[in-house]
């Protein structure tokens, strides 16, 4: 038998990961258990994201996460073929839309199962969850 | 009313290094080299500043000018974390300090190793307001400018009907005025099949439509008027000056409407200060990180409407002998990218008619800008002293 053995491989990159704070961590626990929580001020009722302290509106530092409808028309998307993170080099090209939530706010999520061809502003789409591990779900958007 | 700033600080001396793809220097030896330049076109002793601003992140801390330049009694330091917009930002809070005596000299400087040093998408790691991008967009394969900024440049082409073509043009344009320059990277003339050619990075974002990571240095100083009248250069004053940053600043995507920039709230305020409008303006360099970047800021700047950017950059208008010459210098697109602090340097070039080859005929009011960090939006009107 040769002696001779091929360099080890380099190791597979690591998917970025969220980082959640203390504002968006019901966020991320939503995602995982499969629910599209936002946060809303308990004062003025007004939905916000990205998670944050206070409500722009009324300035109450009082929230909570609600359970949101998963449709949505796409707002913008753009298509990635450079990934400038190695993870993505194998899954490249890939579509990333920006998504007009029925819930008032935008999400930015990839976008599967629809080709480049039939992207349009005001086209309808709904929110998935696509688990990365055990700890994070990731938001995808797919046909409606 | 005239606005107390109008025309009290002056740009006093300007200085670069040379534009490279590869370098053995620091981030801050670049720095340092632009500044002494700088110093010597104004004919300042580096002793004698007083305020310094450095890039952040750049690589140097004001301690270093200290340390280096032997400065004796430094009144003011300060980081602008504002990404593209810091720059010509920078330029507001150094005009504010030298007519308010707080400084008599403030140092502008940015020093980078982007091609030399670390990548894009590691450095962006470093920028605060990149925080929310890092958890929400990244995770999805979605951080670097390029991908953040396409969605917009999508939306704009979708609503508006602006074209790969018109994109091109901005690109071929620049590289034109890049090679009358000679100090840049890209010193090949570029043809509109070459941009259509060049690979996709993030759609609508071709290759050519992506400003440069490149090596090196630029550094300005801010005078007071009164000071810079007895400098070795001719007067070029700042006129108006601003900063603005958009809402939801640090996420494009809540964004009322994707395609703001600080630069709305900012330019108003600017014209107002130098009460001049856009039919005034000689020559504008544009901070062109992306082509589309440059035609949606020609809008906000009222050289055109909302919507009318591409056309706007076609048949000639934005080269030498158009309506409106932009990015004489070659910009970030073709000269080198040190975050616009080259479009500074250029544009006082052009007021004291030291442009060389890129000289526009009696330019004697210009504009810059800065975008960055999500899309804060500087500008700064110059001219030259009657």
């Amino acid at each position: 038998m040769s002696q001779a053995t091929a360099p080890a491989a380099p190791p597979a990159p690591e998917r970025p990961l969220p980082t959640p704070t203390r504002e968006s961590q019901p966020y991320w626990d939503g995602l995982r258990e499969g629910r599209f929580l936002l946060q809303h001020c308990s004062s003025c009722g007004k939905v916000r994201h990205y998670p944050r302290p206070v409500c722009s509106h009324c300035f109450s530092m009082e929230s909570e996460f609600k359970e949101a409808p998963l449709g949505g028309s796409l707002h913008a998307w753009t298509v990635c073929h450079h990934p400038f993170n190695f993870f993505f080099k194998a899954s490249a090209p890939y579509i990333v839309a920006l998504v007009d939530m029925d819930a008032g706010v935008r999400v930015n999520a990839q976008l599967h199962g629809i080709p480049e061809a039939e992207l349009k502003i005001g086209r309808r789409v709904k929110l998935g969850f696509e688990p990365v591990n055990k700890e994070v779900t990731l938001p995808v958007f797919v046909a409606e | 009313m005239v606005h107390p700033l109008r025309d009290k600080a002056a740009v006093s001396g300007i200085g670069e290094t040379a534009y490279t793809r590869g370098t053995t220097k620091s981030g801050l030896a670049l720095q340092l080299e632009a500044s002494l330049k700088a110093l010597d076109d104004a004919g300042i002793d580096p002793r004698d500043v007083d305020g310094v601003i450095p890039y952040f992140p750049g690589g140097a801390i004001a301690e270093d000018f200290i340390a280096n330049l032997g400065l004796k009694d430094l009144t003011l330091s300060a980081f602008i974390p504002m990404g593209g917009a810091t720059c010509v930002a920078a330029i507001q809070m150094a005009a504010m300090a030298v007519t308010t005596g707080v400084c008599k000299h403030v140092l502008i400087s940015v020093g980078r190793t982007g091609y030399s040093g670390s990548r894009v998408s590691t450095r962006l790691q470093q920028f605060p307001v990149f925080a929310q991008a890092a958890e929400f967009e990244l995770p999805i394969g979605m951080f670097a400018p390029a991908q953040l900024y396409a969605q917009g440049a999508r939306r704009h082409m979708e609503l508006y009907g602006t074209t790969a073509r018109q994109f091109a043009e901005v690109a071929v344009v620049t590289r034109q005025h890049a090679i009358l320059n000679g100090n840049v990277v890209m010193n090949k003339p570029l043809t509109v099949e070459d941009h259509h050619a060049s690979r996709m990075i993030s759609d609508p974002f071709r290759l050519f439509d992506c400003s440069l990571e490149s090596d090196g240095g630029a550094a300005v100083i801010i005078s007071a008027t009164d000071r810079a009248k007895d400098l070795r250069k001719p007067l070029v004053t700042i006129a108006g000056v601003a900063e603005g940053h958009p809402d939801s600043p640090a996420s494009i995507a809540q964004r009322p409407d994707i395609l703001e920039f600080g630069l709305v709230k900012s330019a108003p305020r600017a014209y107002a200060m130098a009460g001049v409008g856009p039919k005034d303006i000689d020559v504008a360099e544009i901070y062109d990180c992306f082509t589309f970047t440059v035609i949606r800021q020609l809008e906000i700047l009222g050289f055109c409407k909302a919507g009318e950017g591409g056309p706007f950059v076609m048949d000639g208008r934005i080269g030498l002998g158009g309506e409106l010459p932009i990015n004489t210098h070659g910009g970030l697109l073709s000269q080198g990218h040190v975050v616009g602090l080259n479009h500074v340097i250029e544009l006082t070039r052009q007021l004291r008619g030291e442009a060389g080859r890129a000289q526009v005929k009696q330019a004697e009011t210009g504009l810059v800008t800065g975008y960055g960090d999500m899309g804060d939006g500087s500008i700064a009107i110059l001219r030259r002293a009657a």
